[in-house]
């Protein structure tokens, strides 16, 4: 009896192995909201508006960019261990785009994700933190456009930063500092128009903005009208830009990697 | 104690030349945790641009709050670091049953293999950020006041460093448990406000069953008068002392299943 115990322990020890980080994920956006939903309602406490932005607006925008960052990550981290292990070599030789083959292996995992953890936060937070969701049909066009632009831009923004483990080792360090770079720049903790005004223009000439701000402001309606068109413009320009320089960075690299014999 | 003061250099040693023979990683790694840090601060300075107090705590005292965190973190950043790792470095592969026929507590043994550099960003910032804040803050500082503020940050750092090696504990029984330990750690964040602004529920929790409101809101309110918590802030260096020998006898009986499995 005790053998097939054993047996059964291990496959329970297999898939806890697989479901406690679904589970754990789970419950720190859950703190999350949490935490965004005690703050706000504090900050709120004394006023109605802050910037012309009332609670209900607020709340979406925290709640929706917090959502939409985890998708601006991207193969940065598979890269960087890849190149740490030499594994690139191998790759590179297999009959198949390295860059498109990583990012199919990302969109995958980005469904799976939008399944199992931003619906089910999307729905918490709409039915617990009341938070609106864009009335016009168009809006919501325009946000699953740019969205989908802005998780782009973030995909090879992290690219271009793992390939940066070509040149360094601690990996872990320039993750935090990449992390770090988006929250602070792209406007997934709080409005970019609440920013002092030199920061705020300093942020418009980078990309950061175009990842979370753009989309999540059609979403909550803080842009509008010709404004939106625009914001797709920008998301348009930095697609475009970023991807020519994946482009050009990569081809850089694997020349290196034949010097060096690969 | 002599002994692993001296085993400690030794390991100590060792980790300094590994940091200096990378100096560019270490520079890499002490600015993006100091940029992390830099970045929720300018969160709260964005909102504060806009509203005077939040729960009636203003920028400084939140700022104050933030510091005695941070820098309590870092003592656990700094030497205790390793205790995330116990699962898919030590357990995993095997590396544990090595260590547990050596003649050194093999706690002292996992502790004592890293020394985080990244940690040093962590106790810069915190320093940075208790030093802007405290002269604003309209507090008389004697000698007193400073060795209280000493005690509460190094009960701060223990209680990390306690709850860190509670919940990696459970990795005896199933080989891995950073998933836990780092759900568990994400709680910390709240501890970052004013606890007085959440529901009694959270309050209590983050109090008597993860008492991550000792690391940075009580200690805090001791040296804040208006936050009514002057005398139960107290308390802190007992939880940090309950905290740790929990954690501890936790461990040893972890230890204890872990050794009776053993192959």
């Amino acid at each position: 009896m005790r053998k097939y115990w054993q047996i059964a322990k291990g496959r329970m020890q297999e898939n806890t192995a697989y479901s406690a980080w679904y589970w754990a994920g789970t419950a720190s956006a859950v703190m999350r909201l949490l935490i965004i939903y005690f703050f706000w309602q504090a900050v709120y406490a004394n006023q109605t508006t802050i910037q012309n932005i009332n609670l209900e607006t607020m709340l979406t925008y925290i709640v929706i960019a917090m959502l939409l960052q985890g998708f601006v990550g991207g193969v940065g981290n598979e890269l960087a261990e890849n190149i740490k292990d030499g594994q690139v070599a191998i790759e590179l030789m297999r009959p198949y785009d390295m860059i498109f083959k990583m990012f199919a292996v990302d969109i995958g995992g980005k469904i799976m994700y939008l399944i199992q953890g931003t619906i089910p936060m999307l729905l918490i937070a709409y039915f617990f933190m009341d938070i609106s969701f864009p009335k016009s049909p168009e809006t919501i066009l325009l946000f699953g456009v740019s969205a989908l632009a802005g998780i782009w831009i973030g995909t090879f923004f992290d690219f271009l930063v793992g390939v940066l483990a070509f040149w360094t080792v601690n990996v872990w360090g320039v993750r935090v500092l990449k992390e770090s770079l988006i929250t602070f720049f792209s406007g997934a903790l709080v409005p970019i128009t609440l920013f002092p005004d030199w920061l705020r223009t300093i942020t418009e000439f980078l990309p950061f903005q175009a990842m979370v701000y753009l989309p999540v402001s059609i979403f909550s309606g803080l842009i509008s009208g010709t404004e939106a068109y625009m914001a797709l413009g920008v998301q348009l320009f930095w697609l475009v830009s970023l991807y020519v320089l994946v482009r050009f960075i990569w081809s850089q690299a694997i020349k290196q990697i034949t010097i060096f014999g690969g | 104690m002599r002994r692993y003061t001296r085993l400690y250099w030794e390991f100590a040693k060792s980790h300094m030349k590994v940091m200096m023979e990378y100096r560019i990683d270490f520079l890499i790694g002490v600015a993006s945790v100091m940029l992390e840090q830099f970045a929720s601060i300018f969160f709260v300075k964005v909102v504060f641009d806009h509203i005077e107090q939040i729960n009636g705590w203003s920028f400084y005292e939140i700022l104050f709050i933030y510091g005695i965190a941070a820098t309590g973190r870092s003592i656990h950043q700094i030497f205790f670091d390793n205790l995330w790792t116990l699962g898919w470095q030590y357990i995993r592969p095997g590396k544990l049953d090595r260590l547990l026929i050596r003649p050194v507590n093999p706690l002292f043994h996992v502790v004592a293999d890293r020394l985080h550099q990244d940690g040093f960003g962590q106790l810069i910032i915190g320093l940075i950020i208790l030093g802007t804040a405290i002269p604003q803050l309209d507090l008389v500082w004697g000698a007193a006041e400073i060795a209280m503020l000493v005690i509460m940050i190094i009960s701060s750092g223990l209680i990390f460093v306690a709850i860190n090696l509670f919940f990696a504990t459970f990795s005896f029984w199933m080989i891995d448990s950073l998933p836990i330990v780092w759900a568990v750690f994400n709680l910390s964040d709240f501890a970052r406000y004013p606890l007085t602004i959440y529901h009694k529920g959270i309050r209590m929790f983050l109090t008597w069953i993860i008492p991550y409101g000792f690391t940075a809101f009580y200690p805090a309110a001791y040296f804040i008068d208006k936050s009514g918590y002057k005398e139960f802030a107290l308390w802190t260096p007992v939880a940090a002392i309950v905290c740790c020998v929990l954690a501890y006898a936790f461990w040893n009986r972890g230890l204890k299943a872990f050794a009776s499995t053993g192959s």
